[in-house]
């Protein structure tokens, strides 16, 4: 691995010694649930993205792909979470090329110890990982610093009491396959009623010896109601100085350009989500 | 350690309740004396204290952060005092309000300028308002200026390390001193003079009255060099902004020119005199 | 000269200082032991109209990540003889520590009832302002960490709104926000409300173009525009939430209604 460029480092922790705010990272303020089930596992994970404060994003996603049959839910620092998992999988996909076998749980899990280890805390990625290899089911949970958890039912995050309230006292053994969904799902739903860092929607991952299902959204239960109003200004309501009309002869020197059907239409490529 | 074994050493339960003090208080309507009853935190050094939970300019993220005022300016000339502020007012970097009035008319031919903490000008030139009253009431005829910048500053000075904020004018007329102006700051600080900007665009605003000012200026050029300096410390000082206040003192009291927008005066000003050219709505 | 109220004015981009002593990292001796105030999050909001006045708070109380409790009213009556409300005629809404703005309410309530006995007649509006400024400048050293805003009809039963900083200053206005989302909701309430960055359509051209001039709403659309303003906050500000209460000011009484918010 390459490896971190820190070649602002010192820079900036002058900076911040006189006084200047470091930037903020968006943090998952997060409930990440997992639980094992007779014949596989389910990991769930809230919807909201949060930075202080703010709500940074409504509907983001938390459970990660690793390999087909590992999944992996993640909390802390947004970039960190993102990125190791990633690069874990990567790794993990040359490895199972290596050996021509299927990646193992515990394989991944070591590799992602290992580096998070190696940072000493500094990589804020906290993470559930899932997943059934030949071995059998697998879910471990990953603290930043390195240290790991094997248990039948795990949560994290700052909505990790609340959701363990739930396990604690809806846990069975042998549960099957749609009461693990339905209890990780109330899980999740006690961090996103009861902490403040989670909210929004309830993503599911359930993997079994054949295969894994991302129930994206699996429960919506704060749609946002309708406006009181009507908030669109008529033309004309914003005053302009000057204009200047780029014609399509001249853009399409630098970029490619399609043609709109109807004004009704906005965007080409990926339809971006809207409240109503 | 004395601190210590007072703090130990205080009967239980001694402060249930409404005091004493407190309940003739609440009885009263008007607050008796309202420059003295002060609540103070318990702890050794209060200042310090208040300083880290309210003093946003050292420690960026304090817990409470308080309105401030910002560019104010006051000058004399051969037909009274032209007294001119912005109306913005900022905690940290948020703008509180665009619509402070930062002129305080402490009577009818006494002014008082804001700068600084919002509250404490609000305050104490109330306070200083109500002094004035009381002194014509005893001495059957009206405050000087003088006198009543004495007791703002007097005032001020009591309270020195407390922490109040504050940089204020007193611009006032009366037939012993004619027109007189005075600058005073919670440092204790008072002056007399002809001219005085005060607040963080306090530069930019000298820079435009320097240049152009004049004691033998005409009303009408007073009142436009006042506007014209304001307008360029609200353009250049992000903590200042908002409308520009105006005021013409005279012989028999002030009179109010107007509370009005920047924005329209800076197009005005850029379109019609062809000043600010380095502004242009020109598209590349 | 006039070195003690300099903002961080010109050469300095806001916050960020380097000409200045080390400030948050290390600053010197500073008391730590003592620290009264929590942040209670939640947000307040008061518009006026021509005959009415409108304040409204959500009803979230927070302490970091959690929930302290999903009701806890940031809006009072002041000066009312009882739990209904009869008699009042003032509102008043706080937000920040809410043991402080508890405090605020009970004293200025306690004050305003105090000059009906004593003179017969209710308190004004405006008296009650410059009565409520005074009580948060008793404690210029030892603030009230609150944000307050005063609503109720003035001597011509125009719509009347105050709003203070934790100190006592104090401004009549027509809307105000205060609190967790403050910087979310008033920026909507100026453009909303007093039609700032709006111009008349098809009134000039370029610099000639009008500015839309802000005219008193109805009650229906500020309720309206309140209900908007806290459904929107929700969205984005995690300390505000679970439920809406509004208090509506008129020449007939106060009037309290309740909409429930998202609880997450």
């Amino acid at each position: 691995m390459v490896g971190f460029d820190f070649s602002n480092h010192n820079r900036n922790l002058a900076l911040h010694a006189r006084g200047v705010p470091l930037p903020q990272a968006t943090s998952t303020g997060t409930t990440i649930v997992g639980c094992i089930f007779d014949g596989g596992v389910v990991i769930a994970a809230d919807t909201r993205a949060t930075s202080g404060p703010i709500v940074a994003d409504k509907n983001c996603e938390k459970l990660h792909y690793i390999a087909p049959q590992i999944w992996c839910a993640g909390a802390g620092t947004a970039a960190d979470t993102e990125f190791t998992t990633a690069l874990i999988s990567s790794n993990l996909e040359l490895h199972s090329l290596s050996t021509g076998r299927k990646p193992r749980v515990i394989t991944c899990m070591t590799m992602l110890k290992q580096h998070l280890f190696r940072y000493q805390g500094h990589i804020g990625a906290y993470l559930v990982v899932a997943g059934v290899d030949p071995t059998g089911v697998g879910l471990f949970t990953v603290h930043a610093h390195g240290s790991t958890d094997k248990l039948p039912y795990v949560t994290m995050g700052s909505g990790s009491l609340a959701a363990m309230s739930v396990f604690e006292t809806q846990w069975k053994p042998e549960l099957t396959r749609d009461e693990a969904v339905k209890l990780c799902a109330n899980a999740i739903q006690a961090g996103i009623w009861n902490d403040l860092g989670s909210g929004s929607n309830v993503d599911v991952c359930v993997i079994t010896e054949n295969n894994s299902t991302l129930l994206r959204n699996y429960i919506t239960p704060n749609v946002r109601e309708k406006k009181q109003r009507n908030y669109r200004f008529p033309r004309g309501t914003t005053a302009v100085l000057n204009e200047k009309v780029i014609k399509r002869e001249d853009i399409s020197k630098y970029v490619t350009v399609h043609e709109l059907k109807d004004d009704s239409e906005t965007a080409v490529a990926e339809k971006m989500e809207l409240d109503a | 350690m004395d601190s210590l074994v007072a703090q130990y050493s205080r009967p239980a339960f001694h402060n249930e309740g409404y005091s004493q003090e407190e309940q003739q208080e609440l009885s009263q309507t008007m607050p008796g004396d309202i420059s003295l009853k002060f609540a103070l935190p318990p702890v050794a050094q209060p200042h310090a204290w208040l300083r880290a939970q309210t003093d946003d300019h050292a420690n960026p993220s304090c817990p409470i952060k308080l309105a401030h005022g910002t560019t104010t300016l006051a000058f004399r000339f051969q037909g009274g005092i032209i007294v001119a502020t912005d109306s913005r007012a900022t905690a940290g970097d948020w703008i509180a309000s665009q619509t402070v009035k930062k002129v305080i008319e402490i009577n009818n031919c006494l002014l008082g300028t804001m700068a600084g903490g919002a509250a404490d000008c609000q305050y104490w030139l109330a306070y200083l308002g109500m002094q004035c009253r009381l002194h014509e009431l005893r001495h059957k005829r009206r405050i000087t200026v003088a006198a009543a910048s004495k007791i703002l500053a007097n005032l001020v000075y009591s309270y020195k390390g407390y922490g109040l904020s504050m940089g204020t004018m007193c611009a006032g007329v009366t037939p012993q001193e004619g027109p007189a102006l005075y600058y005073i700051d919670s440092d204790g600080t008072r002056l007399a003079g002809n001219l005085f900007c005060v607040g963080s665009g306090q530069t930019f605003a000298y820079g435009v009255l320097d240049a152009e000012y004049k004691y033998d200026l005409s009303e009408e050029d007073a009142l436009e060099l006042g506007r014209r300096s304001i307008l360029a410390a609200t353009h250049r000082d992000a903590y200042s902004g908002g409308y520009i206040n105006l005021y013409h003192v005279k012989e028999d009291g002030w009179v109010k020119h107007g509370f009005n927008d920047t924005n329209p005066i800076f197009w005005k000003t850029k379109l019609e005199k062809g000043e600010f050219s380095n502004v242009t709505s020109e598209l590349v | 000269m006039a070195s003690a109220f300099m903002q961080p004015g010109f050469g300095e981009a806001p916050g960020y200082s380097f000409s200045q002593a080390p400030t948050v990292a290390a600053s010197g001796a500073r008391e730590h032991s003592f620290y009264p105030y929590t942040d209670n999050g939640g947000s307040t909001l008061g518009i006026t109209g021509q005959d009415f006045a409108i304040l409204a708070g959500d009803t979230r109380s927070t302490s970091g990540y959690n929930i302290n409790t999903r009701y806890a009213p940031k809006v009072f009556r002041i000066g009312s003889d009882d739990e209904s409300g009869a008699g009042g005629h003032i509102v008043l809404a706080v937000c920040g520590f809410a043991a402080d703005g508890e405090a605020l309410k009970e004293r200025l309530d306690a004050m305003v009832k105090m000059y009906r006995y004593q003179h017969g007649k209710p308190m004004s509006v405006k008296a009650c302002a410059q009565r409520l400024a005074t009580i948060l400048y008793q404690k210029r050293f030892f603030p009230y960490y609150v944000h307050a805003i005063l609503g109720g009809l003035d001597e011509e039963g125009k719509g009347a709104l105050y709003s203070y900083d934790p100190v006592g200053s104090y401004e009549r206005e027509q809307c105000r926000a205060a609190g967790a989302a403050a910087s979310l909701i008033m920026p909507f309430l100026d453009n909303q409300v007093n039609f700032k960055n709006q111009f008349v359509p098809g009134s000039g051209v370029g610099h000639f173009l009008e500015a839309r001039e802000p005219l008193p709403l109805p009650r229906k659309d500020v309720e309206e525009l309140v209900r908007d303003a806290f459904s929107s906050a929700v969205e984005r500000h995690i300390e505000v939430g679970d439920g809406l209460q509004m208090m509506v000011i008129t020449k007939d009484g106060v009037e309290e209604i309740y909409h429930p918010l998202k609880r997450d």
